[in-house]
């Protein structure tokens, strides 16, 4: 699964970070980062974080 | 730096006002408990009411007839997240303030998108889980002082003495100014100042007049800018690694900010960062001599069932009540039309307690999980920038205080008339054996 993070949107709050703290990390520069590309069956905290996202930053495809 | 002045009126002269009263400063003064009894007709209502203005304000705005009272835990999050149609620019409190003190308080959480968005990034990075991480043995000596500090003060009191002095303000003072770079010695007067500056209903730090009391507001604001300037005139000489050194260097839009930007910055971190984590400490400390069995229960696996303890205590005390916003537009909210310009405030305190999101919310219970309170704010572009602080040092405190004094007992909470903090002024402890 491939996650985007839009830098222009994202403020670092780490919503995304608590639903899963393996796959998001808030990093120095104050952005959102991937850990990694998560599997398949991490979708449901993948779309949960993009639902949680308060800046609409994240999107999720494939 | 409000971005979006709405000049419409809240409201109007003949929408109806919701029977119950939630605008008397009686309903202020009396206790959590109390006013929840209000709170649990009114989110039965099955949506959003309309009620006056809080009684008696600071400052009297006649195009001011109300504001619509939102209860409901669903509702909360979703005015929370529909940042385009209820706006903070216009103001975030509950009441009405002279525009000078506010434009002087409230920086970002004040602010809209996009000037929001620039303005949070250059604060993000400071308090991220991982930099939490990597100051937690500072904040976690932070505690063992505290406690060294509070024992030393129950031997010099006679076995008694006040929690929130001598414990409860001290550790979040020392940790967010550690953070800012604020020196020893000025930390303690700039929280002061500032404690002056959120009791503008109580008499004991204010005074009685409006004069007396407007007075007092103004010179703890001037303080504070005061030494945010000077603060930020050295780290321009002398970089540090320190949240004043940052934002004394940062660019927006290609220019560096304001004395009055990093002014408000500091007000607002000063704020933000000692009254809400005293407050949980101290109604923490309450609820954990009020259920006995709770406290049993934690201490016998405290490192464990401590981070869900945290999140319960942070639910139990709702350190912020309220927190209001504006609506840009006219809009739908929970079947209600709101006309722009209506003035909109969150209840905190009552959407902790809604019980269609929150089982048995009248209990205590420290091991609830999962713990879905809003205390943090209902999940928007506002979210508690310091909720990873807080939650660290709370962790670090009240393990610190149950090792070392599992049998603190805590007194009867002396609390500051508002509706904004939910304020413990001074609250005894002892020792119960
Ligand atoms: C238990 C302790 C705390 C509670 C209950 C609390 C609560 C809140 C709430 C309810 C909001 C508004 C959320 C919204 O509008 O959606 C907020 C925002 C904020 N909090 Fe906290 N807070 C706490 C501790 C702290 C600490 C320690 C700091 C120190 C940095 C802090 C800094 C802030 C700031 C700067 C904002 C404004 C963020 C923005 O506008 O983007 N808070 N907090
Ligand atoms: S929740 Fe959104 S804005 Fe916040 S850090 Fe994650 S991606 Fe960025």
């Amino acid at each position: 699964m491939k996650v985007h993070i839009d830098t222009t949107r994202c403020t670092g709050h780490g919503l995304c970070e608590a639903v899963a703290e393996d796959i998001f990390e808030v990093g120095d520069d104050g952005m959102a980062h991937l850990l990694a590309d998560p599997d398949a069956d991490r979708r449901g905290e993948v779309d949960q974080a993009v639902a949680e996202c308060p800046t609409r930053a994240l999107s999720a495809s494939g | 730096m409000t971005q979006h002045v709405t000049r419409s009126a809240s409201g109007s002269p003949d929408r109806p006002y919701d029977e119950l009263d939630i605008s008397s400063r009686a309903f202020w003064s009396t206790s959590a408990d109390v006013r929840e009894k209000t709170f649990s007709l009114l989110r039965e209502r099955g949506t959003v009411t309309w009620h006056p203005p809080f009684q008696e304000q600071l400052l009297e705005d006649p195009d001011d007839y109300g504001f619509w009272a939102v209860t409901r835990y669903d509702d909360l999050v979703e005015v929370t997240k529909r940042h385009e149609d209820f706006l903070s620019g216009p103001g975030i409190l509950m009441e009405n303030l002279p525009a000078e003190l506010v434009e002087a308080a409230q920086s970002i959480i004040g602010m809209d998108p996009p000037r929001h968005t620039k303005m949070r990034r250059l604060v993000a990075a400071a308090f991220t889980p991982k930099q939490m991480r990597r100051i937690d043995d500072r904040i976690q000596a932070n505690a063992r002082m505290v406690v060294d500090d509070l024992e030393k003060a129950l031997e010099r009191d006679g076995g008694q003495t006040d929690f929130v002095a001598e414990c409860a303000e001290l550790l979040p003072m020392h940790n967010i100014n550690d953070i800012m770079g604020v020196p020893d010695g000025q930390r303690q007067q700039a929280a002061h100042e500032m404690k002056v500056g959120t009791s503008w209903n109580d008499p004991e730090f204010v005074g009685e007049t409006k004069e007396e009391v407007l007075g007092r507001l103004f010179q703890a604001m001037t303080f504070s800018h005061g030494l945010a300037t000077s603060l930020a005139g050295e780290r321009r000489e002398n970089p540090t690694e320190d949240l004043i050194s940052s934002l004394a260097h940062a660019e927006v839009d290609g220019e560096t900010l304001t004395d009055e930007e990093i002014g408000a910055f500091f007000v607002l971190l000063t704020i933000a960062g000692n009254d809400t984590t005293r407050q949980s400490t101290t109604h923490g400390l309450r609820a954990l001599t009020d259920y006995p069995a709770q406290r049993a229960w934690l201490l016998d696996d405290l490192e464990e069932r401590m981070p869900d303890a945290v999140e319960e205590i942070v639910r139990w005390a709702t350190p912020i009540m309220t927190f209001r916003r504006t609506a840009g537009r006219d809009c739908q909210l929970a079947g209600q039309q709101i006309t722009e310009g209506d003035k909109v405030v969150m209840f905190y305190s009552s959407a902790n307690r809604d019980e269609s999101r929150i089982e048995r919310p009248h209990e205590l219970d420290l091991s609830r999980h999962p713990n879905p309170h809003i205390s943090f704010g209902g999940g928007g572009i506002h979210h508690c920038l310091g909720n990873q602080l807080a939650r660290f040092q709370l962790k670090a405190l009240f393990t610190e205080l149950l090792t070392r004094l599992p049998d603190l007992q805590a007194g009867e909470p002396e609390l500051t008339p508002g509706n904004f903090l939910n304020v413990v002024k001074r609250m005894s402890c002892w020792r119960q054996s």
